[in-house]
């Protein structure tokens, strides 16, 4: 005991607390207004930094909100930057390896959702890394380039939210399995490195493409499984699927799948809502993020030869 | 990352005979196990004295962990949060995995402690049993240890192990404050204390819906053509076409299905392997390399179907388990210390025989998971609950 200074009172004390002065009425909870089979839009652009071998930038649309005057209801976006250092040789002191080492890295930026993140990656960025290393590895032709390694380094800009910040700041923190969120960030990890590996002119035997479904329930309603949930736009997330596809191979090089779904197969076939229904509505998504992918890969080599063809004559001149 | 990164020591030709006689149809392992069966394990419940709730495991290729399960009493939501719903956080949860050898920042660790949480927070029933009133909760502590060296993915041991050590868990029982949002009071009583899950007899007087609720487990399947494998080992490993971590948890609404908790693939360590990169002068011999893409997806289907349709492997093993568990607590209730002893016992495991006090030659039949074409003789010897309170 302090005797020369006014001391505290000795149980701590707690700082006030107030109720909050918006009502949920008001502003109601952002709501899914595209079908359950419609994914959201895409831009896509390959080839943005200069200094990388090879590199993507991906943002889903946000969808448009008329009660844009409450910060608390915002709209998440996701915007997605990846680059591609390699295919380099490895160090001197590294031992031999006959295939490409590859090695991924998923960060956050500290501003990318509202709770600032730090520098070093947390267990939940890891494991989007290894997520993503899995897919990335049943594509890349390895054995092409012995003795060298490839950095694939996807930062997020701006994450999706887990839930509406209303219920956010009702005393519920992120589990550490980092939500539903993380599943559609993964799917735009997968199609931003594959298009940024694709301008870094590695080969591949396809482009693989992520896409996201979901078993989803607002209240007093039938569960409903909807291609690319946005997970603030649903009151109840039940499970959801993320696989990395290859189109041209039929095959799945990824899945995560996380959730209560039941067994589909119980003797009786398919269940609507069972496991197969849900990782074959991901790949309908994933088929669906193909064509942007194409396209923008098609966009930026078409420049590619247009620039070179337009250099060509220039340097014969010169020279 | 995932896998371990150590290539595989096995030959060319040797992974070439590997892959092709686990494609036959029907496929021969090298142990000639069913494509379902799974190795023979040694388990022993309640051996850490000072945790809630412990096991140790052993796998037949020595691979050995052990789990340890604390509980401490926590104040639900900080300052100038509300108060906690009545469903529970999932970080009530924490798992953490120590290797020998390896950083607690390792790619390996951290998957697998993430894997393993998944699959327990996945169905909310766990962290729901965590909520003592509105003010205060459990916080529940899972500290895996695995003392082996990690030759084989040890995640399914990983996950069993957690298994049985959260079937074995007990918490004090409350014996005031449950209602109100008082500070809770506990018995002191260790004979009192309320198992995490508890068995059906406990919960015939409690509420009979959870009684069918058992914590998750995580199984891992490989394919290799279009064959499917359950609890692949090492050598298996070494040529799969893909590997699948799959968690299952019994559905506590209906019996006859299980619930799908999670699913993930993991990098087939065949990629890894040495002598992958060197078939390009062996090919024309024929040897076998590694696919580059993954599995098609009807073989996909089918896999996982297998883990979790009614009959299929993840609800034998599960039923194994908790067989295990449920003629062991027949015994001595949950203070018993039980071994399971299968073949190896003349072997390796011989100086478990020294704790048998009492043999009780029982046949665990009908569950291939703990009966691997051999009697199995569980082994029982009482130490009571003294030894648990020390």
């Amino acid at each position: 005991m302090d005797r020369r200074r006014v001391n505290g009172p000795p149980g701590g004390t707690a700082p006030p607390c107030y109720a909050s002065t918006l009502s949920g009425k008001t502003h109601p909870s952002p709501k899914r207004t595209r079908g359950a089979n419609e994914i959201r839009k895409i831009f896509l652009k390959t080839g943005l930094t200069p200094s990388a071998s090879g590199s993507a930038y991906f943002e889903l649309e946000t969808p448009p909100t008329n009660y844009s005057n409450s910060l608390t209801n915002r709209t998440s976006a996701l915007k997605l930057t990846c680059t591609v250092h390699g295919p380099r040789p490895l160090p001197r002191s590294a031992p031999f390896s006959p295939q490409l080492l590859l090695s991924t890295r998923v960060k956050f930026a500290p501003f990318a959702a509202r709770q600032r993140r730090s520098y070093i990656p947390d267990s939940g960025e890891r494991d989007l890394a290894a997520h993503l290393e899995t897919a990335l590895r049943g594509v890349l032709i390895g054995e092409r380039w012995p003795k060298s390694g490839v950095d694939i380094i996807v930062t997020v800009l701006e994450g999706e939210e887990d839930r509406p910040w209303d219920a956010l700041a009702a005393g519920n923190q992120n589990g550490r399995t980092g939500g539903w969120g993380m599943m559609s960030i993964l799917s735009g990890c997968i199609t931003v490195a594959s298009a940024a590996i694709t301008d870094a002119g590695i080969d591949c035997v396809d482009v693989v493409i992520g896409g996201v479904a979901a078993i989803v329930r607002q209240p007093a309603a039938p569960p409903q499984l909807v291609l690319d949930p946005c997970p603030s736009d649903h009151e109840e997330v039940i499970a959801a699927c993320v696989v990395g596809y290859l189109q041209s191979r039929d095959e799945v090089t990824e899945t995560w799948a996380k959730g209560n779904v039941t067994a589909s197969s119980d003797g009786k076939g398919t269940t609507p809502m069972g496991f197969n229904a849900l990782v074959d509505q991901a790949v309908e998504a994933a088929v669906a993020a193909r064509r942007v992918l194409v396209e923008a890969i098609r966009e930026s080599t078409e420049a590619k030869i247009q620039s070179s063809q337009a250099k060509l004559p220039d340097k014969l001149t010169s020279v | 990352m995932a896998p371990t990164a150590q290539p595989t020591i096995l030959s060319p030709s040797e992974l070439s005979y590997l892959h092709t006689s686990l494609s036959l149809n029907p496929p021969i392992r090298p142990d000639a196990r069913s494509p379902t069966s799974f190795r023979p394990l040694v388990a022993e419940t309640d051996l850490l004295p000072s945790t809630n709730g412990s096991a140790r495991l052993c796998f037949a290729d020595g691979t050995e962990a052990i789990v340890g399960v604390k509980g401490e009493v926590e104040r639900t939501g900080g300052v100038g949060k509300q108060i906690g719903g009545a469903g529970g956080e999932d970080w009530w949860v924490e798992v953490t995995v120590d290797m020998l050898g390896q950083r607690d920042d390792d790619a390996m660790v951290v998957f697998l402690a993430q894997m393993i949480h998944e699959g327990l927070v996945a169905d909310g029933i766990l962290r729901a049993r965590l909520v003592i009133n509105r003010r205060w909760h459990w916080r529940l502590y899972i500290d895996i240890l695995l003392l082996s060296p990690p030759h084989t993915y040890p995640l399914p041991l990983l996950s069993l192990t957690t298994h049985l050590a959260l079937l074995s868990t007990c918490l004090p029982a409350p014996v005031a404050g449950l209602e109100k949002d008082d500070d809770p009071l506990f018995n002191d009583d260790w004979d009192a204390a309320i198992p995490l899950y508890p068995s059906a007899s406990h919960f015939s007087k409690t509420k009979a819906n959870l009684s069918a609720a058992r914590p998750p487990i995580t199984l891992l399947v490989i394919s290799v053509g279009d064959n499917i494998f359950f609890d692949p080992s090492h050598a298996e490993l070494a040529v799969a076409d893909a590997v699948v971590a799959v968690t299952v948890a019994s559905s506590p609404s209906s019996t006859d299905n299980l619930n799908l908790l999670a699913v993930r693939t993991i990098d087939p360590p065949s990629r890894l392997s040495s002598s992958a990169a060197e078939m390009g002068q062996a090919i024309e011999e024929g040897a076998w390399k590694p696919k580059t893409g993954c599995i098609c997806r009807t073989v996909w289907r089918k896999r996982v179907g297998m883990g979790v349709m009614r009959g299929g492997v993840g609800e034998e093993v599960l039923g194994g388990l908790e067989g295990l568990l449920k003629k062991a607590y027949g015994f001595e209730g949950l203070h018993s210390w039980m071994i399971l002893v299968y073949r190896e016992r003349f072997g390796r495991y011989q100086e478990h025989q020294t704790l048998r006090i009492s043999t009780v030659g029982w046949k665990v039949t009908s569950r291939r998971v703990l009966d691997m074409r051999t009697e199995a003789d569980m082994v029982v010897s009482q130490t009571g609950g003294s030894y648990r309170m020390g």
